[in-house]
C-alpha cells in the first residue's frame, strides 16, 4: 500500500519539480543566463495568485490565471532589469559576465523573498485546490486537486514540446542554444528570440509557482529553497537539456518522496543532494547533457 | 617596501585604524557589538576574496569553510572545554580540511559546475548540523561555555584587532610575490604554467589560505557571541552577505572586502527602522552598485592607473 | 659548422577523439637557428607548439629537450627546463604594470618565497630596455598600444634566458615597420644561440627570417630545407595556392557602368588594439562574381564579418542603395546579404532538412518548397542525407549544406568565406562545379574569399588581393595570373 502511496504522491511532486526545472534549463540553454532568482519568480505567482482567488474575490481559477500572469511579468521584469544590463554593460569584462549575473539574480532574488515577506508575511500560502474532494486511485486514498495538478504539469509539458519541436518559432529556440550565431547569419535578431524565450520561461515558472501554492504551499522563505532544488535537478539532467531536466526532476522527486515515506521525513533532501555530489565529480555533465 | 613608506594610503590606513581603535570612547555597547561581528565578516569576505579575486575561483558557500571552523570550535569547546585558542586551532585545521575537499573538484571543473559544488557542500553541512542534532543543537543553535570576554570595549578590541591583522597578513600576501604568480594562476591558467608555475600547487594554497582564515574568523565569531547555529554562520543567506560584501568594496582588492562587509552590516542596521525591508534596500543598493560601478568603492578607486 | 641539437622531436602525433591534427611529424631545432613552420589553417602547426610546450598531452612519439625525454612533462616543467612560448594571444595581467608583468616572469615556482630577489627588479629592467619598452614599464598593459604588448610577451618568454624560443605568429596585426623591428628582436634572439621555432602563416615574413622551413598540411611534413627551395616545391605550391594558377574565362557583360550592389569604404576594423582591416575599399557590381584572396590572417572573415554587421566598424558599407550600419546583423541577412562563414555555424544536433529549413523561414511555404527542390538537386547527396543530423556529415557535405542553407534565403548577395577549408581535391571539384551550375542558373552576386587561388580564379570576374589588412591588387584573373602568379607566394 506504501509504495502505492509512495508511486503517486512522487508523481504528482516530480511533475511539479520538472516544470520549474524544464523552465530554468530552457533560460540557460537559449539565453545562456543562470538565473538564481528563480524561486522567488515561482514565489511571485503563488502569491498573486493566492491573493487573487482570495482576497480580491477571483475565485480559484482565474486567480490562477493572474498568478500565471504575474509570474510571466515579473519574469520580464527580471531580464529588463537585472539580466539585459548586466549583458549590456560595457564596464563589465566579457568572461566575468556569469559571475555578475549570478550575483546580480541572487540580489533580486533576495529582494523578492524579503518585499514579499514585508508585504504579505512570511506565512505559506495555499491555494484552495482546483478541485475539491478525494478519489481512489488503485485502492489509495488521494486528493483530486493532486491528480489535477499532475494533468495539468503534463499538458504544459507536451505543449512545450509541441512548442519546440514543430513550430518554427520553436525550432528557432532549439537552433538558438544550439549556435546563436549561426541563427544570426539566417536572418534573426537573437534579441526578439531571447524576448520569445523569457516569455515562455515565465509562463512555466509561474504555472508551477501556483500549482505548487495548491499542492503544498508556498512562503516567501521557499524561494531560495525552489531555486536550490531546480538547479541541483537541472545539473544533475544536464545544463541545457530540456528532456534531461525532466528525467532529473523524476529521479528528484522519487528520491525525496522515498526518502520521507521509507527512512524520516526531515531527511528528505539528502539522498538527492549526495546523488548530485556524485553525478558532478563523476559526470558533470549531468545524464544527458551534450559535452 | 620603500614604496610603502612613502605613500599616503599607508597613513591614511593606519588613521582610519587608530580611528577605529578609539571609537569605544564614544560609542555605547550596542554600537560596539555590531561593529564587532561586521569586523569578523571582514575577515570573510577578505577571505573569499583572495580565492576569488587571486585564484579566480568563484565559491558560493563560503560559509562552508566558516560554518566548519565555527561548529568544531564550538563542539570541542562543550565536549572537552580545552583553552579557547586551541579550540580556534582545531576549527582552522577542519575548515583547511574542508578547502582541500573543494580544491578537488574546483581543480577539474569550471564555471557554474563549481559553484554548484559549493552550494551543494553548505546544503550538506546544513543538513549534518540538523541530523547530528546531538552534537550540535540542531536548527536551534548550541551554546558555547567560554567566551572571549564580557566585556563590550575588550570584544570590540579583540575582533578589531584580529581584522587588522589578517588584513595585514591577506594584503602583504596578495602583494607580494606569491600573490602575483596566484592572480596569474587565476586569470590564465596555460599562460601561468608556460611562465613555469605549477597552478595545481597554487590553487590548493589559495583554497587552503581562505579556509583558514574563514575558519579561525568562524571559531572567533562563535566565541564572542557565545552561541552557534545554522542561521549565523552556514546558512546560504550569510554567505551570499560575505559575496556581496566584496564584490560591493571591490573584487581583487581585499581591503574593498573589508569596508564591503562594514559597510554592509552597519548600513543594515541603521536602517533597521525600517524593519524587514532593510535588507530590501541594501540588497538593491547592493544591485546598483554591481550594475553601475562593477568594480566597486575601493576598486573603482584603485584602478584609475589602469584606464587610460 | 653542426649546432648542437636543443629540441628534437620524433615521429610526433596528436590525436583529438577521431581526428588526427598532428601525424609523425619529425624535426629538430637547433641553437643559433631559425626554423620556420609553414602551413595553411588546420595544418596542425599551431598543435606542434602546444605538444612541445606540454600545454596538450601526447598521443604518440617523444619530444626531447637536449638529453631529457620531455614527452610526458607538464608545462611548467618544460617552461622550467628552458623553453619559452611567445603565444598568438597577448596575455597581460591587467592589474599589474609591464615591469610587475616582467617580474612575473623571473619568479621562482614557490608558495613560501614571499618577496622577490633583490636583482629581479634590475633584471626586468634590462629585459624591458632590450625589446624597447624601458619608457612604458611603469603603465598599465590596457593603456599599451597593441605593439608594445606584443613586445612584453616577447619579453616575458626570454625573461629566464631560455634555450628554446617558441613564437606563434609574432606578427599578426602589427604595421609594416613594426613587422620590421620584431623581425630584428627574433634575429636578436638566433645571434645569441637560442633555438627559434616560428610559426606563422605570412610566408613572405617568414621567409625573408628564418633559416630553415618546415612545411606541415594535414598534420604531417611535406617539405623542409632552405626557404626558397620550400616555396618552389611543387607539393607546398599545391597545397597553398591549390595547384598552377590558370586563365580563366570571362564573362562578357559589362559591370562597370552600372552602380555598385555592394559598395565598402575605407572600413577599418578594429580588435581592442590589433587593426583587422586598414581603409579597405571596394566594389561588387550586380551578379558580378568577386573573387578575394589572401592568406590566412589578411582579413578577410573580418571583412565580411564587417559587411555582415557582426563586428564594429568606421568607415561605410553600402548594400543596393542603403548604409548597412543602420540594420541589425539579422536585418542584413534579411535584406539579401548572407553569409556561409569560414566555420559554415551549422546546428549540428538538428537534421540537414531541418537546417535547410530554417535557412527559408522568410519565404512564403510554397517558395520554401521551390528553393529546396532546386537545391537538392543542385547537391544531390543533401537528399541522400535528408534526415541525417547535420553533424553526423563528412566535411564536405557539411560545407555544401552550408552553402545551401545560405541559398535558401534566397539572397542577392551570397558571401562565401574559404568554402574549401580542410577539403580534400575530389569535393573542391564537386563544389566548383556546384559553383559554376549557381552561375549559369541564377542572376546571383557572389563574393568568394579564398587561401586557394586555384579554386578562386577559375569563376571570377575580378580578383581583389587582401594582404595584411589592406588591399593590394585589384584586376581581373588574367592580369592576376601574369602578375601575381610566381609573387604571390
Amino acid at each position: 500500500m506504501i509504495y502505492l502511496q509512495i508511486l503517486i504522491d512522487g508523481f504528482a511532486i516530480s511533475s511539479l519539480y520538472a516544470l520549474g526545472a524544464m523552465g530554468f534549463t530552457l533560460i540557460f540553454g537559449v539565453s545562456g543566463v543562470l538565473n538564481l532568482s528563480h524561486g522567488g519568480i515561482m514565489a511571485i505567482a503563488a502569491v498573486i495568485g493566492w491573493l487573487a482567488a482570495g482576497d480580491l474575490g477571483f475565485g480559484v481559477y482565474l486567480g490562477t490565471l493572474v498568478g500565471v500572469v504575474a509570474g510571466l511579468i515579473a519574469s520580464y521584469v527580471t531580464y529588463f532589469i537585472v539580466i539585459l544590463p548586466i549583458q549590456r554593460s560595457k564596464a563589465i569584462p566579457r568572461d566575468e559576465t556569469e559571475i555578475f549575473i549570478l550575483t546580480g539574480t541572487l540580489l533580486w532574488g533576495i529582494m523578492i523573498q524579503v518585499g514579499l515577506a514585508y508585504l504579505f508575511t512570511d506565512n505559506p500560502v495555499t491555494m484552495r485546490p482546483l478541485i475539491d474532494g478525494v478519489t481512489y486511485v488503485a485502492g489509495v486514498r488521494t486528493p483530486k486537486n493532486e491528480i489535477m495538478i499532475a494533468i495539468i504539469c503534463w499538458i504544459v509539458i507536451g505543449l512545450l514540446w509541441l512548442l519546440v519541436n514543430k513550430t518554427p518559432a520553436g525550432k528557432r529556440l532549439l537552433a538558438a542554444s544550439i549556435n546563436p550565431r549561426g541563427l544570426t547569419l539566417l536572418g534573426f535578431d537573437l534579441s526578439r528570440i531571447y524576448f520569445f524565450v523569457w516569455g515562455i520561461y515565465g509562463v512555466l515558472a509561474g504555472v508551477a509557482g501556483v500549482l505548487l501554492a495548491s499542492f503544498l504551499g508556498v512562503s516567501s522563505a521557499s524561494a531560495g529553497q525552489l531555486t536550490a532544488s531546480a538547479f541541483s535537478i537541472v545539473v544533475l539532467g544536464g545544463l541545457g537539456s530540456v528532456s534531461g531536466s525532466l528525467v532529473a526532476a523524476y529521479v528528484v522527486g522519487y528520491l525525496e518522496t522515498i526518502t520521507a515515506y521509507l527512512i524520516a521525513p526531515t531527511l528528505r533532501p539528502i539522498p538527492a543532494l549526495l546523488l548530485l555530489v556524485l553525478v558532478v565529480y563523476v559526470r558533470p555533465q549531468g545524464i544527458l547533457g551534450r559535452r | 617596501m620603500k614604496n610603502l613608506l612613502r605613500s599616503p594610503a599607508l597613513y591614511v590606513a593606519i588613521a582610519v585604524v587608530v580611528v577605529a581603535a578609539l571609537l569605544p570612547l564614544w560609542l555605547d555597547g550596542y554600537i560596539l557589538g555590531i561593529l564587532t561581528v561586521a569586523y569578523y565578516f571582514g575577515v570573510f569576505s577578505m577571505a573569499w576574496d583572495l580565492l576569488f579575486g587571486f585564484a579566480g575561483e568563484v565559491n558560493f558557500g563560503p560559509t562552508f569553510l566558516i560554518g566548519l571552523g565555527a561548529y568544531t570550535a564550538a563542539i570541542l569547546d562543550n565536549q572537552f572545554g580545552p583553552p579557547i585558542f586551541v579550540c580556534v586551532l582545531a576549527g582552522a585545521a577542519v575548515a583547511v580540511l574542508g578547502g582541500l575537499l573543494l580544491a578537488v573538484p574546483a581543480l577539474r571543473l569550471s564555471g557554474p559546475y563549481f559553484g554548484l559544488v559549493t552550494l551543494v557542500a553548505v546544503l550538506l553541512l546544513q543538513n549534518a548540523i540538523v541530523i547530528f542534532a546531538h552534537w550540535t543543537g540542531g536548527e536551534i543553535g548550541m551554546t558555547v561555555p567560554d567566551v572571549l570576554s564580557i566585556d563590550a570595549n575588550e570584544n570590540y578590541w579583540y575582533a578589531l584587532g584580529f581584522l587588522v591583522v589578517c588584513a595585514v597578513l591577506l594584503f602583504g600576501l596578495s602583494r607580494s610575490a606569491v600573490g602575483l604568480i596566484l592572480q596569474a594562476s587565476g586569470q590564465d591558467r596555460i599562460e601561468a604554467q608556460a611562465l613555469g608555475f605549477n597552478v595545481t600547487k597554487h590553487k590548493i594554497a589559495a583554497f587552503c589560505i581562505s579556509a583558514l582564515f574563514s575558519g579561525v574568523a568562524g571559531a572567533m565569531l562563535i566565541f564572542y557571541m557565545g552561541t552557534a547555529s545554522v542561521g549565523t554562520v552556514i546558512d546560504i543567506s550569510v554567505g551570499v552577505q560575505v559575496i556581496i560584501a566584496a564584490v560591493l568594496g571591490g573584487r581583487r582588492t581585499i581591503l574593498g572586502a573589508a569596508l564591503g562587509s562594514i559597510f554592509l552590516i552597519v548600513a543594515t542596521e541603521f536602517l533597521r527602522p525600517l524593519g524587514q525591508l532593510n535588507t530590501f534596500v541594501v540588497s538593491a543598493v547592493a544591485l546598483a552598485v554591481i550594475l553601475f560601478f562593477p568594480d566597486g568603492l575601493l576598486g573603482y578607486v584603485l584602478r584609475a592607473g589602469e584606464r587610460e | 659548422m653542426n649546432a648542437p641539437v636543443r629540441l628534437r622531436v620524433e615521429n610526433l602525433t596528436k590525436r583529438y577523439g577521431g581526428l588526427i591534427a598532428v601525424k609523425n611529424v619529425s624535426l629538430e631545432l637547433r641553437a643559433g637557428e631559425i626554423l620556420g613552420l609553414i602551413g595553411p589553417n588546420g595544418s596542425g602547426k599551431s598543435t606542434v607548439m602546444k605538444l612541445m610546450m606540454g600545454i596538450e598531452p601526447v598521443s604518440g612519439g617523444t619530444i626531447r629537450l637536449g638529453d631529457a625525454d620531455v614527452t610526458q612533462w607538464p608545462s611548467h616543467r618544460v617552461a622550467r627546463a628552458g623553453v619559452g612560448i611567445v603565444f598568438q594571444h597577448s596575455r597581460p595581467l591587467h592589474r599589474q604594470t609591464v615591469l610587475e608583468n616582467i617580474k612575473l616572469a623571473l619568479l621562482p615556482d614557490s608558495l613560501i618565497r614571499l618577496f622577490a630577489d633583490r636583482d629581479v627588479d634590475t633584471r626586468a629592467r634590462a629585459i624591458a630596455d632590450r625589446v624597447g619598452l624601458s619608457a612604458v614599464v611603469n603603465r598599465h598593459p590596457s593603456t599599451l598600444p597593441f605593439a608594445d604588448l606584443r613586445r612584453m610577451e616577447m619579453a616575458k618568454a626570454i625573461a629566464r634566458d631560455p634555450q628554446v624560443v617558441l613564437v606563434d605568429e609574432p606578427f599578426a596585426g602589427l604595421t609594416l615597420s613594426e613587422v620590421a623591428a620584431f623581425s630584428d628582436l627574433i634575429r636578436g634572439f638566433r645571434d645569441e644561440g637560442r633555438a627559434v621555432l616560428l610559426v606563422d602563416h605570412n610566408v613572405k615574413s617568414v621567409a625573408a627570417l628564418v633559416d630553415r622551413v618546415f612545411a606541415m598540411y594535414l598534420g604531417e611534413g611535406i617539405a623542409e630545407g632552405k626557404a626558397d627551395e620550400v616555396m618552389q616545391d611543387a607539393t607546398v605550391r599545391r597545397v597553398y595556392l591549390g595547384g598552377e594558377i590558370a586563365a580563366s574565362h570571362k564573362r562578357a557583360e559589362a559591370v562597370a557602368d552600372k552602380p555598385p550592389l555592394l559598395k565598402v569604404e575605407d572600413v577599418s576594423v578594429f580588435y581592442g588594439k590589433a587593426q583587422a582591416l586598414d581603409t579597405v575599399s571596394l566594389n561588387v557590381g550586380q551578379g558580378e562574381f568577386v573573387s578575394i584572396v589572401g592568406l590566412n590572417g589578411a582579413g578577410k572573415t573580418t571583412l565580411f564579418n564587417a559587411m555582415s554587421g557582426l563586428v564594429p566598424y568606421s568607415g561605410k558599407i553600402e548594400f543596393g542603395g542603403q548604409n548597412l550600419s543602420r540594420l541589425t546583423a539579422g536585418g542584413i541577412a534579411r535584406h539579401g546579404l548572407v553569409q556561409c562563414p569560414e566555420g559554415r555555424e551549422l546546428f549540428g544536433d538538428l537534421s540537414v532538412e531541418e537546417n535547410l529549413d530554417l535557412g527559408g523561414q522568410h519565404l512564403t511555404a510554397a517558395r520554401r518548397r521551390e528553393q529546396l527542390a532546386w537545391l537538392l538537386e543542385m547537391f544531390p547527396i543533401l537528399r541522400e542525407r535528408r534526415t541525417q543530423a547535420a553533424r553526423t556529415l563528412s566535411g564536405g557535405e557539411q560545407q555544401m549544406l552550408a552553402i545551401a542553407r545560405a541559398l535558401m534565403m534566397d539572397p542577392k548577395l551570397l558571401i562565401l568565406d574559404e568554402p574549401t577549408l580542410g577539403l580534400a581535391p575530389v569535393i573542391l571539384e564537386q563544389l566548383g562545379r556546384a559553383l559554376e551550375k549557381l552561375r549559369e542558373t541564377s542572376p546571383i552576386t557572389v563574393v568568394l574569399g579564398e587561401q586557394n587561388v586555384t579554386f578562386a580564379l577559375p569563376h571570377a570576374d575580378r580578383v581583389y588581393v587582401l594582404e595584411h589588412a589592406r588591399i593590394v591588387w585589384e584586376g581581373d584573373p588574367q592580369r592576376f595570373a601574369k602578375e601575381m602568379g610566381t609573387g604571390y607566394l
